[in-house]
């Protein structure tokens, strides 16, 4: 149960990109193409799995005060390695990201998920939920990425589809532009499903108890009286 | 149950006629002129070009309505705000503009811009000139080849750049091979549909001032910094003055676009802050990047308006005698 949960929370329910509004910094920069996203998305996974793992492990020994810097040092490191990974094997990947790959030690998203899920969870969960968070993450990339890369470079992971190009797209405020029009989309989507949920919620008491409505009709002719 | 003969009402009392359609009716009126001219010095193709951006304006404004569920009838009750915006969009484009792109502009005005933000009113830039913004970063090549109109002979049409970019990258006035009049008239220069002919825009700017639909001054406030500023930019040489008036959108920017209501601050002193400002960012970065940058300059005070608001707050009644203005609710 506590996995359909954990689940939930990372792809939809606290997405990070588009319902946390986190980590904005990469997924602005990084998005004009769609395989950039799922770079990023992956290589930000591995390291909240990692992170996520060891500061759970960690949660009794590391003392309340200094928990911020011992996580950034955790994250840290692991960022190290991806990013030395990285270099050896995607050479091109590790040149697109520049800058942003380093950065992702100061990433809210591994920052926060360390701080509010891993450091009073257990290890199991915490991988689970740095899983999930993770590929809630790279999904909403790779969505903007794919959005931003046929509008702007008519392509479609590198595929050119026609030459039509609307380079507003591929700009810096076009990041922003279709930013803020997902982040609509997907709130006024979340919010019709979560309506209709409670409707259903609403309803299903009303039709199992039909006795209950009497009861209240009673009830209230008493109090009439 | 209040009766008809005593209606209560907030505390505006004062009673005119003014509503946006007949404000927007104005500027379209004010238009009419700089839409003529441009389709006598650019030829027939004028018509299309500023028709097709109106008629995606008006349909995507219906469009959203719709969309955002709005029962039929009120959705296509539309002020005529969108046909004002696409009518500018229209004309600040050249003759020779791909069919798409002010279909593009006009769609990216209205329901970016205008609609996502509140719709008429609520807009925190202008429509016109951010629908303008959008293809001019998009497509750098096919909305800046600019065409030169012939004096009604449709075969002297010849591409070229701007007067006013000839000037900017040459760094002096004497080779531009153009005189005053005919910088003034529109005639043979490169440009936009509506911004060639300067008198077309003078006679919509005096209607506007006469309706007092705009105030005559800031207009004028917005030139006269423009020129100066670009005149002591260049080592106090006033030969400039009139080159940097008359060339490029700025006229056509200044009385039609940056005097919008929306993205104008609501005080005297508001507006006085703001067109001076705006005369020194446009003179400034015109000569910083030697292109014409009226449009990017006016979105980016139209941006500090709320600031401006901020700061300069008026006294209250009854201090100092005010005059006033036409209702903040619409826009151009």
């Amino acid at each position: 149960m506590k996995v359909k949960e954990i689940a939930l929370d990372g792809l939809i329910r606290q997405n990070p990109t588009f319902k946390l509004v986190l980590g904005t910094c990469p997924t602005l920069a990084l998005t004009t193409v769609a395989i950039n996203g799922i770079g990023m998305g992956l290589a930000v996974t591995f390291v909240l799995i990692c992170s996520n793992v060891l500061v759970s492990l960690l949660r009794n020994a590391i003392p309340d005060k200094v928990r911020i810097p011992a996580f950034v040092l955790i994250i840290a490191s692991f960022v190290t390695v991806v990013s030395m990974l990285l270099e050896k094997f995607m050479p091109d990947l590790f040149q697109t990201m520049g800058v942003y790959l380093p950065l992702i030690v100061v990433n809210c998203i591994i920052l926060a998920r360390a701080e509010s899920f891993a450091s009073h969870n257990k290890a199991g969960y915490a991988a689970l939920d740095g899983l999930f968070m993770g590929f809630g993450f790279t999904l909403a990339l790779t969505l903007m990425g794919v959005v931003r890369e046929i509008l702007g470079k008519g392509a479609f992971f590198g595929l050119t589809l026609w030459n039509f190009k609307i380079e507003f797209f591929s700009s810096a405020p076009g990041a922003f532009l279709t930013y803020a029009l997902f982040i609509a989309l997907f709130s006024a989507v979340y919010s019709s499903i979560e309506r209709r949920n409670k409707h259903k919620r609403t309803l299903k008491p009303l039709a199992d108890e039909s006795l209950s409505q009497d009861a209240t009709i009673k009830e209230v002719a008493k109090e009439a009286r | 149950m209040e009766s008809k003969r005593f209606v209560g009402s907030g505390s505006p009392h004062i009673k005119d006629n003014t509503c946006t359609k007949r404000i927007m009716l104005d500027v379209i009126i004010s238009l009419i002129p700089a839409f003529i001219a441009g389709t006598i010095l650019f030829g027939i193709r004028v018509i299309p070009v500023v028709l097709l951006s109106i008629l995606s304006a008006v349909v995507s404004e219906v469009v959203y309505n719709l969309l955002s569920k709005k029962p039929f009838k009120q959705a296509v009750d539309i002020d005529l705000t969108s046909v004002v915006t696409g009518l500018l969009i229209g004309l600040s484009f050249n003759v020779k503009v791909a069919w798409f792109v002010p279909i593009l502009a006009s769609i990216f005005a209205i329901i970016v811009v205008k609609m996502i933000f509140g719709g008429t009113g609520n807009n925190i830039v202008n429509p016109a000139l951010a629908g303008r913004c959008f293809v001019f970063i998009s497509f750098l090549g096919l909305s800046t080849a600019y065409v030169s109109g012939g004096w009604v002979d449709p075969n002297g049409i010849t591409v070229g750049a701007t007067p006013l970019a000839n000037i900017l990258e040459s760094g002096s006035l004497y080779n531009i091979g153009i005189s005053k009049l005919d910088l003034f008239l529109g005639r043979n220069l490169a440009g936009c549909i509506g911004e060639t002919s300067k008198i077309a825009i003078l006679i919509g700017y005096i209607y506007l001032s006469i309706r007092k639909v705009i105030d005559f001054k800031w207009p004028l406030i917005y030139l006269a910094t423009t020129g100066l500023f670009t005149v002591a930019l260049n080592g106090f040489d006033f030969r400039w003055f009139m080159p940097s008036i008359l060339s490029g959108g700025l006229m056509f920017v200044a009385v039609f676009m940056a005097t919008d209501y929306v993205t104008t601050p609501n005080t005297g002193w508001g507006n006085t802050v703001y067109f001076i400002s705006l005369g020194l960012v446009t003179a400034g970065l015109r000569m910083a990047c030697q292109m014409e940058v009226v449009t990017f300059a006016v979105l980016l005070m139209n941006i500090i308006v709320p600031l401006i608001d901020k700061w300069i707050v008026p006294k209250p009644f009854g201090t100092i005698k005010k005059q006033i203005m036409p209702p903040k609710e619409t826009q151009k």
